[in-house]
């Protein structure tokens, strides 16, 4: 139905993407909706979408960047900003 | 990047209006927005054109001739351009996110059309992954043109909750409920003044045949009190119906709206230029939160007010600063049949969350506030990392703020007092600070010659 031929990689794993999609809206059509350790106490996870709360601070390419402002792209590697903490 | 008189960030509809009314009367302008496509919050464009969200045709209609107005100036549009500050020096600091470089811009002035905030009273749970603001997931099915997956419960208050209920519903995805804080929204005499505003009334009217096609309930007087998250990954809500009923409800989502606000804590203030900063003028939602029509008419107020400032030319003709008044009135009728009040927050339970990002608690600052020396809002944020966090306590001073003036019954202080105005106005990557910085765009250095 649609072109689902482009994927980038959250934490290893392969999420397909469409034209114009952010990463947040790329993980959100995955079910993925609890990013991980973030920034702070609280897991990072999709809130405000218009780049003002920073609550989905992820690690693109190995730099924080919000997932709601930052468009997806092939071949990415997305990761959880932290380790997980216990 | 060419050199330029003013610089406006933000293309939302008051950074583009102000930026095609500039640039029509020969300034040289850019804009600066840090998403990827201009439209702001309201004219947020769709991914694939061919799945667009339906809105009220006047608003798209607004932002077809607006765009088209621009297109037709030699305005300079830089997307993934992200303000940073104006610093010590009065250079203007942008974020070139694209390139991870900074760029230190000297104009002659700066427009700030940044955009309004929601507010989100908080609760516990407010700060668990499924839970966004309402405008949040509008914005996601403005850009995928899908409706959320799994059951969502709308809640809070205002008139975005509807408008918002009824794009879902057009798009096969109808949330369970709208539960809406207020009790008076359908009172005839709170509602009266709105006849003045047909057009919202109309836009209204709309929303709501389509929610009842589509039987979703309007719960008046209803709230969530409570999220918890459930074992398998959902969200269990405790809801409080208008006669004070207690029921749960387990969802897939919650999205949570009590109103819009402004935006200017952390951003330079207003202000003229001086010896060594440029003219400075806030447009749009983040000066004062009026809807989308003021939005056009506070930018073009903002380009005369420069235009005057740089060219000396007369202050042009009054018409949009009426359409800003007459939106003010608008926004005070709504507000007087929704409820954007604050409830009382020392009811919260210890544990609730108050600032998100960094993750301190109600308890926390109830314990400041008890002690005899009351803490200012300086050291809320200093010693009880209130309003510390990377969203400058954009989502949490507002609380803070109401907490220290319940506990003390006194007036509430302005999030500034906690926030101050220094840069950075939002976070910045370190590399584009450590990176060499691209200087002065009056000379300016295109990117690839940089380094
Ligand atoms: C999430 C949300 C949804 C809304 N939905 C509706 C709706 O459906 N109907 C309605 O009538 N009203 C809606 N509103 C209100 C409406 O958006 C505003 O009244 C109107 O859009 C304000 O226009 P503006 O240009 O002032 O700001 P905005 O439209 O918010 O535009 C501000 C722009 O500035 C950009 N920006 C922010 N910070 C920076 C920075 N540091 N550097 C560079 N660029 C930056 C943003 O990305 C954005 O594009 C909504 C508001 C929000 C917050
Ligand atoms: S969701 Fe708020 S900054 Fe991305």
């Amino acid at each position: 139905m649609t072109d689902r031929s482009e994927s980038f990689f959250w934490n290893g794993q392969r999420i397909s993407f469409e034209p114009a999609d952010t990463i947040a809206a790329a993980l959100e059509r995955a079910g993925v909706t609890d990013f991980g350790a973030g920034q702070g106490p609280c897991n990072a996870r999709y809130f405000c979408g218009i780049g003002a709360c920073q609550a989905c601070v992820v690690s693109v390419g190995g730099t924080p960047a919000e997932a709601c402002l930052t468009p997806a792209q092939a071949g990415q590697q997305v990761r959880t900003l932290k380790p997980v903490r216990q | 990047m060419r050199s330029m008189d003013v610089l406006v960030i933000g293309g939302g509809p008051a950074g583009v209006a102000a930026a095609a009314e500039m640039a029509r009367s020969g300034l040289k302008v850019t804009l600066c927005e840090q998403g990827g496509a201009l439209g702001g919050a309201i004219h947020r464009q769709p991914g694939n054109p061919a799945r667009a969200v339906p809105v009220p045709r006047a608003q798209s209609a607004r932002w077809h001739k607006l765009s088209a107005l621009l297109a037709k100036t030699d305005a300079e549009v830089l997307t993934f351009h992200a303000f940073i500050g104006l610093d010590a020096t009065g250079a203007v600091l942008v974020e070139d996110r694209r390139q991870g470089r900074l760029l230190v811009l000297r104009v002659r002035a700066l427009v700030l059309a940044v955009g309004g905030l929601e507010r989100v009273v908080p609760r516990p749970g407010w700060h668990l992954p499924g839970v966004v603001t309402v405008g949040g997931l509008q914005v996601m099915m403005k850009v995928t043109g899908r409706g959320p997956a799994g059951s969502v419960l709308l809640a809070g208050s205002g008139p975005l909750l509807l408008a918002v209920a009824a794009q879902m519903t057009a798009l096969g995805a109808p949330p369970l409920a709208i539960l809406e804080r207020s009790r008076q929204v359908l009172s005839p005499l709170r509602a009266a003044p709105l006849l003045l505003w047909p057009r919202y009334l109309a836009e209204a009217a709309g929303y709501m045949r389509r929610l009842m096609q589509a039987g979703v309930p309007w719960r008046l007087g209803s709230s969530v009190q409570t999220i918890r998250p459930t074992d398998d990954g959902r969200l269990e809500t405790v809801i409080v119906d208008g006669a004070g009923a207690v029921s749960r409800i387990v969802v897939d989502k919650v999205a949570l709206h009590d109103g819009l606000r402004s935006n200017s804590d952390g951003l330079p203030p207003a202000a003229h230029a001086t010896d060594r900063n440029p003219h400075v003028v806030l447009a749009g939602d983040c000066r004062e939160a009026l809807g989308g029509v003021a939005a056009i008419a506070d930018g073009r107020n903002a380009a005369q007010q420069v235009i005057a400032r740089l060219t000396g030319a007369p202050p042009m003709s009054s018409a949009s600063r009426r359409i800003v008044d007459t939106e003010r009135r608008a926004q005070q009728a709504l507000a007087n049949i929704f409820d954007f009040g604050i409830p009382d927050l020392l009811k919260l339970p210890d544990e609730t969350i108050l600032c998100r990002c960094e993750g301190r608690t109600v308890g926390a600052l109830r314990q400041m506030l008890a002690t005899d020396d009351q803490p200012s809002p300086r050291e809320i944020k200093l010693n009880g990392r209130i309003g510390m966090g990377s969203c400058q306590g954009r989502f949490c001073v507002e609380w803070a703020g109401a907490m220290l003036a319940q506990q003390t019954c006194s007036a509430q202080p302005a999030g500034a007092e906690f926030i101050g105005n220094r840069w950075p106005s939002r976070p910045v990557a370190i590399r584009s600070l450590l990176g060499p910085a691209v200087a002065d765009a009056i000379s300016s250095i295109p990117p690839n010659e940089s380094d």
